[in-house]
């Protein structure tokens, strides 16, 4: 126990591990960030293409979208991550940080996609229905109707992909980028304290922190979000 | 109000796949008219009144608005002039009770959004509901829900308005005020087609009615004919056993 406290107060003294240690979270941060904002706008993309009405011109897209799907849910993240690092962007002095970033991306629209879409056709097609017996354009029934109906269904499920994303990230070490993760298992090794157990469990503060922030974000949108539900 | 016939179905057909729901209808709507669809259920009455404004898409047939041919086109015009109330109300859940009525007139420039509101809160209060204007349609008793789907109706001005069983999801005690409006509705010169199973107040409300049997139209006829003297055994059968 004395121990533990010990490297503690190791940890916490030694300016490059501090150092270290938040090097390697703005980086797991950096690339969650963007690699969410990538897979929000191909993931809306995608579902808007697969819950368009069909026509011919829709077919191609549509079938693109479902392999699309099918190969990034049927594959190992870690797989499509070697695959991004080590042959489509093996490029030298292609910056690392863009590729982490497009392979998270890529992975979590799939997925994305998917929640949204599901949003959409939970939406009770009497919404649709009662906009078109109106005359409504089907544009204004997406946007008025449609859009602000599944928004309240999809929060959820989307937060719960922001905080997957997010840990996820942690396999970039496996091509030796240094996140948090990388971070926590370098400050353990033999050449620095030489023991795991502080810098892990730090570590693991950081990433469940950072779950609560993001947990207690989707949560207020949510509520704000359910206003209408309200049977007063 | 115009006069003649506002609405001329030709050999409608309708297929759910390999279901046949309608098999051939030729239908007349006349200003002025109430006209009562009766049918035992999956007969297609509501399949009928939905392919009027193509909320169902036909499989065959013609349907004209006036004179002109009702297309994928000019649909949406049509729609404008063709109220429909349905049996699940269908108000926008994220939208309040002023905006589910000023929404498709402010959008589709019928009127500007002083107006609408004005004749919305004179529509609210004349079924006295104008307090729940800022409501959301949630917290609105099932028979408050379907009074505002009927004005948010009447708020286009329709030429014709269709009720596809209008009370069938309703308690007992709301389906009167709501069977109350639609009469007043009538009263009020609207034509009216009404898919119902309230067979009281078909009797009072029609001056035709329709009965529809296995996707066709099988009698046709004032109310005090049909219900008294039915021609066709199928309709006999159906009047001893719902009235």
């Amino acid at each position: 126990m004395n121990d533990f406290f010990g490297k503690l107060v190791e940890l916490f003294t030694t300016p490059e591990y501090i150092d270290s240690l938040l090097h390697g979270f703005l980086l797991t941060l950096e690339i969650s960030f963007f690699a969410i904002i990538v897979a929000f706008i191909l993931g809306t993309i995608i579902s808007l293409i697969e819950t368009a009405r069909p026509s011919k011109w829709m077919v191609v897209p549509k079938f693109i979208c479902r392999v699309y799907v099918a190969v990034i849910r049927g594959t190992p993240m870690a797989l499509q991550l070697f695959i991004m690092f080590f042959i489509i962007f093996a490029i030298r002095d292609f910056p690392e940080l863009v590729t982490a970033v497009l392979a998270f991306g890529f992975n979590s629209a799939a997925y994305t996609s998917e929640i949204i879409r599901g949003g959409i056709l939970s939406v009770d097609v009497g919404q649709t229905e009662a906009g078109l017996a109106l005359g409504l354009k089907r544009g204004t029934i997406f946007w008025r109707i449609v859009v602000p109906q599944a928004v309240k269904n999809i929060i959820p499920a989307l937060g719960n992909e922001i905080i997957t994303v997010f840990k996820e990230t942690a396999i970039v070490s496996m091509v030796g980028m240094y996140d948090l993760n990388m971070a926590a298992k370098d400050i353990g090794s033999g050449q620095n304290m030489a023991s795991y157990i502080v810098p892990m469990f730090t570590a693991a503060l950081f990433y469940l922190a950072t779950v609560y922030i993001i947990t207690f974000f989707v949560r207020r949108i949510e509520k704000r979000l359910r206003k209408s539900d309200v049977r007063s | 109000m115009m006069n003649g016939k506002i609405i001329t179905i030709k050999n409608l057909k309708k297929n759910f796949g390999r279901n046949k729901v309608l098999k051939g209808i030729d239908f007349e709507l006349n200003a002025g008219e109430k006209v009562v669809v009766l049918g035992p259920s999956g007969s297609g009455k509501s399949t009928f009144l939905r392919s009027i404004n193509r909320l169902e898409e036909p499989s065959a047939g013609e349907i004209y608005f006036h004179d002109t041919l009702v297309t994928d086109k000019n649909v949406r015009a049509v729609r404008e002039k063709v109220g429909m109330v349905f049996q699940h109300f269908n108000l926008i859940s994220n939208l309040t009770v002023m905006e589910n009525l000023t929404l498709a007139p402010v959008k589709l420039k019928l009127m500007d959004e002083d107006a609408a509101e004005k004749k919305a809160r004179g529509l609210l209060r004349h079924i006295g509901l104008l307090e729940k204007a800022e409501a959301f349609p949630a917290s609105l008793s099932g028979g408050q829900k379907q009074r505002v789907a009927i004005i948010r109706a009447l708020m286009m001005e329709p030429e014709v308005m269709l009720f596809d069983e209008p009370t069938s999801a309703l308690d007992p005690e709301s389906i009167g005020d709501v069977l109350a409006l639609i009469r007043e509705v009538a009263d009020n010169g609207m034509t009216i087609m009404i898919v119902t199973h309230e067979m009281g107040f078909a009797k009072e409300i029609a001056s035709r009615v329709a009965f529809i049997d296995n996707g066709r139209i099988i009698e046709e006829g004032k109310p005090d004919e049909l219900f008294v003297r039915p021609k066709t055994p199928r309709v006999k059968e159906f009047l001893d056993k719902v009235l």
